[in-house]
């Protein structure tokens, strides 16, 4: 539970008056450090404003440099300055304001109709939020200030406006006379608050003469440390540097000014001293050339620490850095539960756990205290939040202060919860929970079934795991982020965490009909899932693989499967009819796993996964599976027809072109002849590579070749793959979708092709397959279309990441009521009742197969 | 509606924005390039995938490939021929793409407009009706004259010489203001006949006699927004997200996508998601500045003495709070003092 709240937080303009309440020094030598290496008093680096050296103490607060929060200085400039960032404001006031009688350019009619419209809209929705009457104000007053800008003359008093002119950063010109930053002061400090509240601005907290600056204020030295290179040499923060700058104009100004130097001196210096706050303040400022370092590297002022993504908003405030975490290189192991993580020693005994001794477990907290080796203690925090280093030489002594209410830190143990993440973390199954599970070993280990959340593979991907530090946490962890209550996806209900890769295969090879295992085989394959009853034997003392697939299935399952292709079929706990494919697991109508879960609850359905995906991987080794060279070489039979096939293609295509040139061709509704040409022989070509699946089906039947029983369980690979591999790669896209027409100049893509020439070879398609080998020219087209799927590629990544900042930005404050209306961080509604019906999208397939259920 | 809640309806908290947003930004880098599933005959030209999902979501004026789908009333959808006729009446055609060229002789003061056979007689136009349609624009006689049309502009002032042409150029010759070019198109299962137009002024379209008003549509948001309102233009622009990833053979539930539509409608207008739109208006100052233009935010906020309410999920993770969504938004309905003045229940 968070004890402090901030209620709200305001913003306003600093007053002269109050920098120099808040500063605790009057910074008057433009230096850092004298000979001696020590810091110059009164100067940038004072140690009023705290310390950064450790050892010493602030001379304000007289703590050391780690627990000083550092004190302002303040420079006093002998002549005011403007606010580069906020002239933009200051020109708006000036436009609108009377430089004679220092009231709004408007009549007091006009003003009391402004006046009484806002004190109407106040009155009118006393009930609505402060914030909302705010916003309406505002935007009342933007014609307003329209009407204002275009005011000649004064109303009041008939003073022209005269012209006056805004040139950025800080220049104002009234009729050609440059205004001096203290004569736009007493402009601005003559307009009272009544008038300025019209125009929006809350003079009690900001005049807008405090936008003139003449106290500046000096940040302290931890905001802005010293580094010490290893040469010795001291390298200052671009602020200070800055900021020397400033006090150097400064005191030159002075100097003149007591002298009564000429004031064309005066205004230069004047000037000089504008350009170095104005980049102070922000070093990209428009029409300013940047100040830059020796080096030539612009500096980095207030402006460039706060924007951007490396910035002190995105970088340290959105994003903070956390402790109790740790990074490595994932791997496999299928012996571990989907909601298991297998974690290295080494982590584990560097990660720790609060360990809340109460008078129940104190007993329990003294054995792990009294240990030296992994399962042990690292930390003490007594009740006073004291927190001690478990060493050994105050070990005794703790183990007889430890009393209920200390939190001793242990480190981390099976069973404990973490989070574990894999980055880009796009979605919420990004992060899950899983329970630690201490291994040897250098790698965190997890389940090939979590992987698809994660987008994970083990080809040396990273992942994080973080320590939930207290109980509330760790409850929150357990029960609402682990991967069991995760498996369906909250984008559309599908199953996310399924079988995949082998895991679909060993069931495939497995529930096929004439899958028969020996005593031997199947005993060993239940003993994996941990069933000790076997099957009924067939007549030859042999298993049905069905058999053993239905001892995994909860009791008593009854289900029948949806799939186009072949039935599926469990009675009673027995699978029936079918075989197991990634349509079983996976998307679509097949949904024997939103069945279990519905049924049985996440803890059965998260078991039966785990479980047949581990029976699966154990059939696949006994059985072994291994693709190689043979499974893509090609029978004469299979080359023969790969031939037909193209050559009848061609020959189409070459008919359909005949028939453009003699104009003959029956043109497709609502295209041009020369696009439904183009379109005819895009059909075509497509049409020839379906059909080439469909042939190496036909042919390949021979259950021997695992790439095509690979595909037809849908473990890995498709038919366009093997078709790639055996007959031929087929047609290759450019960025636009079309076939390849440019490359080398006047409409061909390579030298020796005609110009003009529409002929499925001449524009991209290749007939020759990976087995074969590209021809030299099949070979440049498959490097333009590879090419350009790469540029694609990256264009897409870069683009669909800002398209998801941007929405998840937008709508992250939205949340369901109690009513089921979602409503925004204002209490806004944007839909009476969520989805129309409140139903959550993870539960879409259970509703659906529910549905089903009643009929 | 309460009282229809069951194991399968979402819960008070759930941060039902963000999962949105998660489930369309998530699949985005999945939107491959359309190599090997290249357009069949029956595809359009339009812009589909990631670009059309930005487009939508921008809320963008006028979307980069507008286009209207135009059904007619029963018997002509059924007929070539009246169907092609009422493509005529929309087609749009411009003088520019009849006319072969323009000649102006100054020293007469004449225009003369040669227009090209072939491109008249494919559009189904008559060299009279273009003498006529610029007589009615110009408000001059004009002469038919073996390929063109002459227009005598009883003036030599070149200024008005080079307007009037360039006016003649950019003249409407048939079809509605607006529609694009239309062409037809047949439904394959019904055998219907229907048109497609590259343009979206929907409003004229269905002014044309024939023009079927209740399924005609387009994929321009704003022009179903100005046509009929904004409930209207939140399903279009649902309907259009729904449609643009279910090309991509993307599943997404579609209360996600009602609901950015709904975000992106809620205020009574269409708004974008971005800076200018929804991002942009968000109350908190720190929200706006953790997102984009970090100082403008600031600097306005300090002038103008802003307050930020602190309800939002960024500003709270920004100063280290608790996010008020989620587990998050559970409040104390008690307070701890109030605690003591309740009696317990006395059982009996």
């Amino acid at each position: 539970m968070q004890t402090e709240v901030i209620d709200s937080i305001k913003f306003s303009i600093l007053s002269p008056d109050e920098a120099k309440k808040l500063s605790v020094v009057k910074l008057t030598v433009p230096d850092t450090y004298n000979e001696d290496g020590y810091p110059i008093e009164g100067g940038l680096l004072d140690q009023r404003m705290g310390v950064i050296d450790p050892g010493l103490l602030c001379k304000t607060c007289g703590a050391r440099a780690k627990s000083c929060p550092g004190h302002f200085g303040r420079i006093e400039l002998v002549r005011p300055v403007m606010h580069s960032e906020f002239s933009k404001i200051v020109y708006t006031i000036l436009q609108s304001t009377c430089r004679n009688c220092h009231r709004l350019l408007l009549s007091d009619e006009h003003i009391q109709e402004y006046r009484s419209a806002l004190t109407k809209l106040e009155n009118a929705v006393e009930d609505v939020e402060p914030e909302a009457i705010e916003e309406r104000v505002e935007a009342g007053s933007l014609p307003m200030l329209k009407r204002l800008k275009n005011m000649k003359k004064c109303e009041r008093c008939g003073t022209s406006k005269g012209k006056l002119k805004f040139s950025a950063p800080t220049y104002f010109y009234v009729d050609d006379y440059k205004l001096k930053p203290d004569e736009i002061r007493d402009l601005l400090s003559k307009i009272s608050q009544e008038e300025l509240e019209i125009l929006g601005i809350d003079a009690g907290t900001s005049r807008p003469e405090w936008l003139v600056l003449s106290i500046l204020l000096v940040p302290p030295v931890n905001v802005r440390p010293s580094i010490t290179l290893e040469s010795g040499e001291r390298s200052e923060d671009d602020l200070t540097h800055k900021l020397v700058d400033i006090m150097r104009i400064n005191l030159r100004l002075e100097q003149n000014l007591n002298a009564g130097a000429p004031q064309i001196i005066i205004d230069d210096l004047w000037e000089l001293l504008q350009y170095h706050v104005t980049t102070y303040f922000n070093n990209e400022t428009a029409s300013i050339p940047p100040a830059r370092h020796r080096s030539g590297r612009a500096l980095k002022t207030l402006a460039q620490r706060l924007k951007g993504k490396e910035g002190r908003f995105r970088y340290n405030l959105s994003g903070k850095r956390v402790n109790y975490s740790a990074r490595t290189v994932i791997s496999v192991d299928p012996n571990i539960n989907l909601d298991e993580v297998g974690v290295p020693l080494e982590i584990a005994s560097k990660l720790t756990v609060p360990f809340y001794v109460t008078t129940w477990n104190i007993d329990k907290a003294r054995e792990l205290l009294a240990r030296s080796e992994y399962p042990m203690a690292i930390n003490v925090i007594s009740k006073d939040g004291k927190r001690k280093r478990v060493i050994d030489l105050n070990r005794e002594e703790l183990i007889k202060e430890l009393q209920p209410g200390d939190i001793m830190e242990r480190q981390l143990m099976d069973g404990d919860v973490t989070l574990f993440n894999r980055q880009p973390s796009l979605h919420r199954v990004s992060i899950m929970s899983h329970k630690a599970k201490v291994l040897k070993g250098r790698t965190f280990r997890m389940n090939y079934c979590v992987t698809p959340p994660y987008n994970a593979d083990f080809d040396g991907d990273e992942m994080n795991l973080h320590v939930p530090q207290n109980l509330e946490a760790q409850a929150e962890a357990s029960y609402l982020m682990s991967p069991q209550y995760q498996v369906f996806s909250p984008r559309d209900g599908d199953a996310i965490i399924t079988n995949n890769e082998d895991g679909i295969t060993g069931m495939y090879l497995l529930t096929k009909d004439d899958t028969y295992l020996t005593k031997e085989q199947a005993v060993y394959i239940l003993s994996i899932a941990k069933v000790y009853e076997l099957p009924k034997p067939t007549k030859d003392g042999l298993y049905r693989g069905k058999d053993i697939f239905s001892a995994m299935l909860p009791k008593g399952l009854d289900f029948t499967g949806k799939s186009s292709k072949a039935p599926f079929v469990i009675k009673d706990g027995k699978l029936v009819d079918g075989v197991v494919t990634k349509e079983t697991f996976g998307r679509g109508d097949n949904k024997l796993l939103v069945k279990i879960g519905k049924d049985y609850g996440a803890e059965v359905l998260k078991d039966f996964i785990f479980v047949s995906a581990k029976v699966a991987d154990a059939y696949v080794t006994l059985m072994g599976v291994t693709v190689g060279v043979k499974e893509y070489t090609t029978s004469s039979k299979l080359e023969a027809e790969r031939v037909r096939l193209l050559e009848e293609t061609f020959g189409k295509i070459n008919e359909l072109i005949a028939q453009y040139r003699t104009r003959k061709l029956e043109p497709l509704i609502g295209y041009t002849l020369r696009q439904s040409l183009e379109r005819m022989i895009i059909a075509e070509l497509n049409l020839v590579r379906d059909k080439a699946g469909e042939t190496l089906l036909k042919y390949e039947t021979s259950e021997e070749n695992a790439a095509v029983e690979m595909t037809r369980s849908g473990s890995r690979g498709s038919v366009l793959n093997i078709e790639q591999m055996t007959m031929f790669l087929g047609q290759q896209a450019t960025l636009s979708g079309g076939r390849i027409k440019r490359g080398y100049y006047t409409n061909r893509v390579l030298p020796h092709i005609v110009p003009g020439d529409v002929r499925p070879g001449a524009r991209g398609f290749v007939s020759t397959s990976y087995y074969s080998g590209l021809a030299p020219t099949d070979l440049f087209m498959h490097a333009v279309g590879s090419r350009s799927s790469e540029v694609y590629k990256a264009l897409l990544t870069a683009r669909s990441g800002y398209l998801y900042r941007r929405l998840s930005n937008a709508l992250q404050d939205y949340c369901v009521d109690h009513d089921y209306s979602v409503r925004d961080a204002n209490n806004n509604l944007i839909e009476t009742i969520y989805g129309g019906d409140a139903v959550n999208p993870v539960f879409v397939q259970f509703q659906k197969l529910a549905a089903d259920e009643d009929k | 509606m309460a009282e229809n809640k069951n194991e399968y309806s979402v819960e008070y908290g759930d941060p039902v924005g963000m999962i949105a947003a998660q489930s369309v930004g998530e699949p985005g880098t999945q939107m491959i390039l359309r190599s090997f599933h290249l357009a069949g005959i029956e595809s359009t030209i339009s812009t589909s995938g990631l670009p059309r999902i930005i487009e939508l979501v921008d809320a963008k004026k006028k979307p980069s490939t507008p286009i209207t789908y135009i059904y007619l009333d029963g018997k002509i959808g059924k007929d070539f021929d009246k169907a092609t006729e009422t493509l005529k009446k929309i087609n749009e055609v411009r003088m520019s793409s009849i006319a072969k060229r323009i000649l102006e002789n100054f020293s007469k003061g004449k225009i003369k407009v040669v227009l090209d056979k072939q491109e008249l007689e494919s559009e189904g136009i008559t060299i009279k009706q273009v003498a006529a349609k610029i007589d009615k624009a110009l408000n001059l006689e004009s002469k038919v004259e073996d390929n063109g049309v002459v227009v005598n502009m009883h003036t030599r002032n070149l200024k008005e010489i080079r307007a009037a042409t360039i006016n003649i150029m950019k003249m409407l010759v048939s079809g509605v203001d607006g529609a694009g070019k239309a062409t037809i198109r047949r439904d394959d299962k019904t055998g219907e006949f229907y048109l497609v137009s590259a343009g979206s002024n929907i409003e004229g379209i269905m002014q044309v006699e024939g023009v079927d008003k209740e399924r005609t549509t387009t994929n321009d948001v704003f022009a179903i927004y100005r046509l009929f309102g904004i409930e209207a233009a939140r399903n279009a622009l649902a309907f259009e997200l729904k449609k643009t990833l279910k090309e991509q053979k993307i599943s997404v539930d579609e209360r996600h996508l009602n609901l950015i539509a709904d975000a992106m409608t809620a205020s009574g207008s269409i708004k974008g998601v971005g800076r200018h739109g929804l991002s942009g208006e968000k109350h908190s100052v720190f929200a706006r500045a953790a997102y984009e233009e970090t100082l403008k935010h600031l600097i306005h906020a300090a002038a103008f003495g802003e307050v930020d309410p602190m309800r939002g999920v960024t500003e709270n993770i920004l100063v280290g709070k608790q996010i008020p969504i989620g587990t998050g938004s559970v409040k104390l309905a008690i307070k701890k003092e109030d605690m003591a003045k309740i009696k317990p229940a006395s059982h009996k």
